[in-house]
């Protein structure tokens, strides 16, 4: 990160300003990049240089390895799987979520009395951590005395006893092949806590979009002879749309990187039917301790995530003044 | 006027106003209720005895009587789920004559507490000091030193931990006794300002500039004009980055798992996901540990709303 070069608004010289009052913005700005720079940016840049290196086995010692990492990273099953885990995972999560926000938000959106009542309820979840929905969640399908266990552990609906709680019973043979669909009945469960989790602070930001629709073109579209769904296909939807997708870029974003729920909802299980990148990046590089290929990972997880972090900006176009 | 915009509610298009208002009010108090649904039944489950915990099939409320499925006098709340997660021994020289033995409340709480109070109090004068260059000077190289924060804070913090980890564990070779929980908070910091400076950069941007100007006349230096004129104006977005940065460290888990290899150098979220091992079938006291938790954050969440919402709309849209 490049040092900055203090400036002052007035560039004619007041002669009896102190050079400490010259450098302010330099020592104001200074505390705040040390921070970020050692703890942002160093372990980022690392990461980097950890997936092109390998321990020499005896000497512990790094060796330059170029693209070995991630080649051996692509060609493991357990990667495989789990991004197949994610791909499905994120879809149902994504669209669910963003269905469901779409409906509360235009409901709140309707001039109720009690609207700020109703988003302050609604918004609790967002405020609990990771794990305690995790918790929460878990308490109703453990085994037999959850509240949804009987649901689950339902023949009909699940196609044979597999096992008394989503907890433990893996997944239905798989109809496509290699893609594990239909996913196991516990990925599909960790989708709708995740959901839950999420849902609040979804609606908030399209609730803000949906705020900024003016009245007046509305207005004029209903009396052009607009039914309510034409001027919701032709007015609302057109001016929400950049919101709704920086709105799925940010789910995007949490679904792959969360972790939190899945460690306290299914810890990965039962077998691999829940292990998705995030946790996979726990598993090989904090439990297996093979940095080489957690270092890859994290090198390839960190891409996507820029990718989607630049289209976001494009999307925003963050014109600061 | 208000029939334009109503499209996917349950189309009450020809139904007169009054109508109207109670089914949307009903969906909405339908929503309200899924939402809340989940930490309503954690809150009852953490009251129930351990036979009623154990009753099959399942039951939401511990009520049920030999011939009725629900009868509110005959139901059974104890406190026996919260009495497992404190453990309270008799202790002859405990200020309350006992002693909490449960690590939640002895050693993992305090830690969360430390750290969220600590880490919060930095990433708000920090990012406002950070905020305030953004907001009122212009230089070479700002604009791309925003960007890069806006990037920074999109990188995985899971994708850090690695190289955090190594770094924390060369540290601790290097000097034998320093403190970890300071390398804790550190790392809290670093994760929560990226976001935070943009955040306060956007209230500092509502502050109008010529306030400042005239404190500056009036021989107050730019440093003082910062502390006595614009802090006091931006104390609200201030207020409501320390709460949001409060909430985010209070809740975090994995950053504080991984990084504190001693376990009485974790906090509240270890102590829950350890519980789930440890309280076995004894689901009552997961619920109960759940409980007590949550029940802080969602205290400060619901006096303080107005903050948090504006803070979150305010950083979602930028960043």
């Amino acid at each position: 990160m490049r040092a900055t070069a203090p400036a002052t608004p007035t560039h004619t010289p007041v002669p009896k300003r102190s050079a400490f009052a010259r450098t302010l913005p330099f020592w104001l700005l200074l505390p705040g990049l040390l921070i970020i720079a050692a703890i942002q940016l160093y372990p980022s840049l690392f990461t980097f240089y950890l997936s092109v290196q390998r321990i020499e086995p005896g000497t512990g010692r790094y060796v330059f390895r170029g693209l070995d990492n991630f080649a051996r990273l692509l060609s493991t099953q357990q990667f495989q799987e789990s991004l197949a885990h994610t791909v499905l995972f994120l879809g149902g999560y994504c669209a669910f979520t963003l269905a469901c926000a779409l409906g509360i938000a235009l409901l709140l959106r309707q001039r109720v009395r009690l609207s700020p009542l109703y988003i302050t309820l609604i918004f609790v979840p967002w405020v609990l951590s990771d794990v305690v929905a995790g918790v929460i969640w878990r308490l109703f399908v453990v085994p037999e005395y959850g509240l949804f266990s009987p649901f689950f552990a339902n023949p009909d609906l699940f196609g044979g006893s597999r096992g008394i709680s989503i907890l433990t019973s893996p997944a239905a043979p798989s109809i496509l092949g290699d893609l594990p669909f239909p996913p196991a009945p516990a990925l599909i469960f960790l989708m709708l806590a995740s959901a839950w989790k999420i849902l609040p602070f979804t609606t908030l930001l399209i609730l803000a979009a949906l705020q900024t629709v003016p009245q007046e073109v509305l207005e004029s579209g209903s009396i052009d002879g607009a039914t309510g769904r034409q001027s919701f296909r032709y007015i609302t939807l057109p001016l929400i749309l950049p919101t709704l997708a920086v709105t799925l870029f940010n789910l995007t974003l949490g679904g792959i990187n969360g972790v939190g729920m899945v460690f306290s909802l299914t810890g990965g299980g039962p077998g691999t039917a829940t292990e998705v990148l995030s946790y996979l990046l726990y598993s090989i590089g904090f439990a297996r301790l093979d940095f080489g290929l957690a270092a890859a990972l994290s090198t390839l997880m960190s891409m996507l995530n820029l990718v989607l972090v630049v289209s976001t900006l494009r999307l925003t176009g963050v014109q600061e003044d | 006027m208000a029939t334009t915009v109503k499209s996917l509610t349950p189309s009450p298009f020809h139904l007169p106003k009054r109508a109207r208002s109670v089914l949307l009010n009903l969906a909405l108090i339908l929503v309200c209720m899924l939402m809340l649904f989940p930490v309503f039944s954690t809150l009852v489950l953490s009251f129930k005895q351990q036979s009623d915990v154990r009753s099959l099939p399942p039951r939401l409320f511990p009520c049920n009587t030999a011939t009725d499925t629900f009868d509110l006098a005959a139901c059974r709340f104890f406190g026996e789920g919260y009495e497992r997660v404190f453990l309270a021994k008799p202790s002859p020289n405990a200020l309350l004559g006992f002693q909490i033995t449960g690590r939640i409340f002895s050693t993992y709480l305090p830690n969360t507490v430390l750290y969220a109070f600590a880490t919060a109090f930095f990433v708000t004068i920090i990012s406002a000091m950070s905020a305030y260059v953004y907001s009122r000077y212009r230089f070479r190289g700002r604009r791309a030193l925003m960007i890069a924060l806006l990037v920074l804070a999109g990188v995985p913090v899971l994708t850090m931990l690695l190289a955090l980890q190594q770094t924390a564990n060369g540290i601790r070779r290097i000097i034998p006794g320093y403190e970890e929980r300071i390398f804790m908070i550190i790392v809290y910091v670093g994760l929560e300002l990226p976001f935070a400076i943009w955040v306060v950069k956007g209230f500092f941007d509502t502050i109008p500039k010529e306030l400042e100007e005239a404190a500056l006349i009036d021989g107050c230096s730019r440093f003082g004009a910062l502390v006595r004129v614009v802090a006091p104006l931006a104390t609200p977005g201030l207020m409501s980055i320390f709460l949001l940065a409060f909430v985010n460290v209070w809740n975090e888990f994995i950053v504080n798992y991984l990084l504190m290899s001693k376990q009485n150098l974790r906090g509240a979220m270890y102590g829950v996901f350890d519980f789930i091992a440890q309280s076995l079938s004894s689901y009552n006291a997961l619920a109960a540990a759940c409980v007590l938790v949550m029940v802080p954050v969602i205290v400060v969440f619901l006096f303080t709303r107005r903050v948090f919402f504006r803070a979150m709309v305010d950083g979602a849209i930028t960043g």
